[in-house]
């Protein structure tokens, strides 16, 4: 293989087939959540993709300024995509084009430094472990509202740290009362502890494998316990091999795609070893890392196919459950709004599954929440590396939720739940984020279905 | 004139609007240096991003004592190169005024900043029952500023007119920073038309920086049809055998094959059959009482003139994806060749099986891609080049085989250009259809409202 220098630098370079396509329409331009805030076309996919173009035919460095500061700036949300009429592959240029950038002039220590940890299962149990420590000891929500908004990293980090906490469902819509609007409700005929009969044709696959995550598995372990109660109860029994990685999603869009790729080659082994169908993940950033593994190792001689192979097998955790029929639990008389993660409705094109899973849950309200499918600026390390604009975009967000009076936010994906539960908890909105599976899980436990 | 863009004059932009709203690095220029034609390139001298009026103002101002001309830009979605500037000049574009001031349904009127985007204000206009109908197939992205400067179109327009019945009133920049104030509620009709003059004068008089515009009810109910031929040119035939019978459809639009496999190939895929010569998409909107007598005369007509199947969109959902098709056409060329040169000339609506014969010949003669999707009710073709810029005798031709047509539409009593503009594109081909005398009045026209010259020079006139 070549160096991994010399090999960023032809990244682009060869994916100068997929610039192409780009006819310069501007259709992209209101889609885009920077670009609508900055209002300069180099915050726009449209400009952004005329950047890579320019280094492809060698118009501009990469070093330069512009280019460093404008693909940085993008958020990766991909929304820019499904309003593509020329279906130009946006997110896979974006990460080749952060290789380029990222080998022309390296990023700061801390990002550096990140990435290696979730590169060394070690460290970051190490990490994970601390920042439980800083969660459940009440230091990181202390943190949040001490330090002062200049050290914004630290003060969102924290913030983000407080937020993953949860602990307000078991308190969530226990009350018996009347529903609003019939439309929006859940399934009237309530609290049933029996199963729905499996009547899809589809034979339901017995074995499942279950991709952890490292986020996930470090602050989010109740939403993955909740994933495995849920599928059981469904008839699907989870497997999680443990030679599994972290998916490397942080990595390909920090443009560190040999990173990426190297925690690919693991994931791809372990799931193979597992022996399983079906590869489920509950996390949307985690899902569309993975369903893009056939890309990432297109040109890996060893691996394309089984990338390949594996990819197929991928499903987000609503994909499944809506597929084959789930079990109804006890009602949960809340009042709920759904944002939908930019990498499950952009990037895997899942938009109404995890609306159907909510659904299912009897009396639960589903209100619909403005701008859904705008990115909340979490956007991976985006909240933390980018803090003004991300406070920008997500204050936008949280305005929208708040105007929904919703009891809760529902949004399957950790970075998304974190950065929407820290602009939350510096509103002091009382409200949390919570994963759809969370509230499944929450209402067969009431239901008695474990 | 000698223009002087100076770091002085770039710090005194930077002291009207903000630091931050005035790009000169060299490298993000390059975003510029093209409109939604990328044919030409020319990357501007620096790019203001003004506020509301009074930031146009004196920006005009500041620009004007520079002796540095000004290009007006909204999304940069244009098709004739109207947007763009040289390395003398200085773009001002419109998307920090995107404020939509007021919805007045009692008076039908909706009061604009010009970075509104085109389809926005339709949005803000439903819950009253309204809507904004010039609906040019950019309307996702478009600005209403833009829509002013080209007197913008779209399907509908065959029944409902273009932009410049819809605009009531204007406040207008002028080169030297003056404020005018255009017709306007209730004050419309004393003296001359200046806000008729305005619209379609593609930048080149000054900046609208509030738009007052009409809106009108949305129609109880519609019927779309869409018909399937084996001959382009039968399709053609049936666009002119329904408006003979006396109907007024609301759209006819044609599609041809090779756009029909585009559309269907992209995300907007809309279930065009992909094996037909042409697809004509026929609308009728308005009162639900008669519509089904119209689309079913719309239907005999298609029968006679040799249509081999017509289908009516069950749903409105059915409706919509044809719709999205339709517009997002011109994109989805960007799977089929790396470059896309769209024509757009109008010709009488008898004569476009002819010219359409003519195009399709052209098109065999030297040996390029051609795709046509149009505004058929309206005569107004736009025949889609597609090329590989990257070969040079492909664009050779592409040149040559683009005046062509032009002449070929010239000839037959069109004209060069049904709605997208002049701009830089079309300037040469001015003369085929103007006379000197008109052209010199278009002249003292533009020296009227731009003695100086500054405002997007190099444009529309010969």
């Amino acid at each position: 293989m070549n160096s991994p220098g010399v090999a960023l630098a032809d990244a682009l370079s060869g994916k100068r087939d997929l610039l192409l396509p780009c006819v310069h329409c501007g259709l992209c331009l209101p889609a885009c959540p920077t670009y609508v805030r900055m209002h300069d076309e180099n915050d726009s996919p449209r400009g952004r993709l005329y950047l890579m173009r320019a280094v492809v035919e060698g118009r501009i460095d990469p070093a330069a300024d512009a280019f460093q500061t404008h693909i940085d700036r993008c958020l990766g949300c991909r929304a820019c995509e499904p309003v593509c009429p020329a279906g130009v592959e946006y997110g896979t240029l974006l990460e080749y084009a952060r290789a380029v950038a990222v080998a022309a002039r390296p990023q700061p220590w801390f990002i550096r430094t990140l990435l290696g940890v979730f590169q060394r299962p070690g460290r970051m149990r190490t990490v994970m472990r601390l920042s439980r420590w800083l969660r459940a000891s009440g230091l990181a929500g202390l943190g949040a509202w001490i330090i002062p908004r200049r050290w914004h990293t630290l003060r969102m980090g924290l913030a983000m740290l407080s937020a993953s906490g949860g602990g307000k469902l078991r308190r969530l819509g226990r009350r018996r009362r009347a529903a609003p609007t019939e439309a929006s409700v859940g399934p009237p005929d309530a609290y049933s502890a029996l199963p729905d009969t499996d009547d899809k044709d589809e034979v339901r696959p017995a074995r499942v494998g279950l991709l952890s995550g490292c986020v996930q598995a470090g602050l989010f372990e109740r939403v993955n316990d909740a994933t495995g109660r849920v599928l059981k109860a469904n008839g699907f029994a989870a497997v999680t091999p443990s030679t599994q990685a972290c998916c490397g999603a942080l990595h390909s869009h920090s443009g560190d795609l040999e990173g990426a790729r190297a925690l690919a080659r693991v994931n791809i082994a372990a799931f193979e070893g597992a022996d399983v169908e079906t590869v489920v993940v509950n996390a949307a950033g985690c899902g569309a890392a993975m369903k893009g593994y056939a890309q990432l190792l297109a040109d890996d001689a060893e691996y394309a196919t089984r990338a390949a192979a594996i990819t197929e097998k991928i499903v987000d955790l609503s994909e499944i459950l809506v597929r084959y029929g789930m079990r109804k639990g006890a009602p949960i008389w809340a009042r709920v709004t759904y944002d939908a993660p930019c990498h499950l409705l952009h990037a895997q094109g899942v938009a109404e599954a995890p609306l159907e899973m909510l659904r299912s849950i009897p009396q639960l309200e589903l209100v619909e929440l403005k701008g859904s499918a705008e990115c909340c600026g979490g956007a991976g390390l985006y909240g933390i590396t980018h803090g003004e604009l991300a406070q920008s975009i997500g204050s936008d967000k949280v305005d929208a939720i708040l105007e929904t009076k919703a009891e809760a936010v529902v949004t399957g994906n950790p970075g998304c739940m974190m950065h929407i539960g820290a602009g939350l908890l510096f509103r002091g909105a009382g409200i949390e984020a919570i994963h759809p599976v969370e509230l499944v899980d929450e209402s067969y436990r009431r239901g008695g279905l474990y | 004139m000698s223009a002087a863009l100076t770091s002085e004059v770039t710090a005194d932009l930077q002291a009207i609007v903000g630091e931050q709203w005035v790009i000169t690095d060299p490298v993000r220029l390059l975003a510029y240096e093209s409109d939604g034609l990328t044919a030409y390139r020319r990357p501007p001298g620096a790019v203001v991003l003004p506020a509301d009026t009074d930031d146009v103002s004196q920006v005009m101002a500041c620009l004007a004592h520079a002796e540095v001309p000004v290009v007006p830009r909204g999304a940069g979605t244009g098709l004739s190169g109207g947007a763009l500037a040289g390395p003398d000049a200085v773009i001002v574009a419109t998307p920090r005024m995107n404020r939509i001031v007021h919805v007045d349904p009692e008076n039908r009127l909706a009061l604009l900043q010009p970075g509104v985007i085109n389809a926005d204000l339709t949005v803000a206009a439903r819950p009253h029952g309204l809507y904004y109908a010039p609906d040019p197939s950019s309307q996702s992205a478009c600005t209403i500023g833009g829509n002013v400067a080209e007197n913008a179109g779209g399907p509908h327009c065959l029944k409902y007119g273009v932009t410049s019945r819809y605009v009531t009133g204007l406040t207008v920049v002028l080169y030297d920073g003056e404020v005018l104030r255009l017709g306007g509620l209730g004050r419309d009709s004393a003296g001359y038309d200046l806000t008729g003059v305005f619209i379609g004068s593609e930048g080149c008089f000054g900046i609208a920086t509030e738009i007052e515009v009409r809106l009108l009810p949305i129609p109880q109910a519609t019927r779309t049809l869409l018909a399937m031929f084996d001959q382009l040119e039968d399709a053609g035939e049936a666009v002119s055998a329904i408006v003979a019978r006396g109907l007024l459809p609301a759209a006819l639009e044609i599609i041809d094959r090779e756009t029909i496999q585009a559309v269907e190939a992209s995300i907007f895929a809309a279930g065009y059959p992909v094996d037909v010569e042409a697809a004509l998409v026929i609308e009728f909107d308005g009162i639900e009482a008669g519509l089904d007598f119209e689309a079913e005369e719309a239907e005999r007509c298609c029968w006679e003139k040799g249509a081999r199947e017509v289908r009516r969109a069950r749903s409105e959902e059915e409706r919509l994806a044809l719709w999205q098709g339709r517009k997002k056409a011109f994109g989805a060329f960007g799977r089929v060749a790396p470059d896309l040169l769209v024509q757009d000339a109008t010709v009488p609506r008898t004569r476009l099986p002819e010219v359409l014969r003519a195009i399709t010949e052209i098109g065999h003669r030297y040996g390029l891609r051609l795709a046509n999707v149009f505004h058929a009710g309206d005569g107004n073709l736009h025949p889609n080049i597609l090329f590989d810029r990257s070969d040079a005798d492909e664009l050779a031709r592409v040149e040559q085989a683009s005046r062509e047509i032009m002449a070929v539409c010239v000839e037959a009593g069109g004209t060069i250009t049904g709605e997208h503009g002049v701009g830089l594109d079309k300037r040469g081909y001015m003369r085929m259809v103007h006379s000197r005398d008109v052209l010199e009045v278009m002249r003292a026209t533009k020296k009227a409202f731009d003695p100086w010259g500054g405002m997007n020079p190099g444009k529309v006139l010969p």
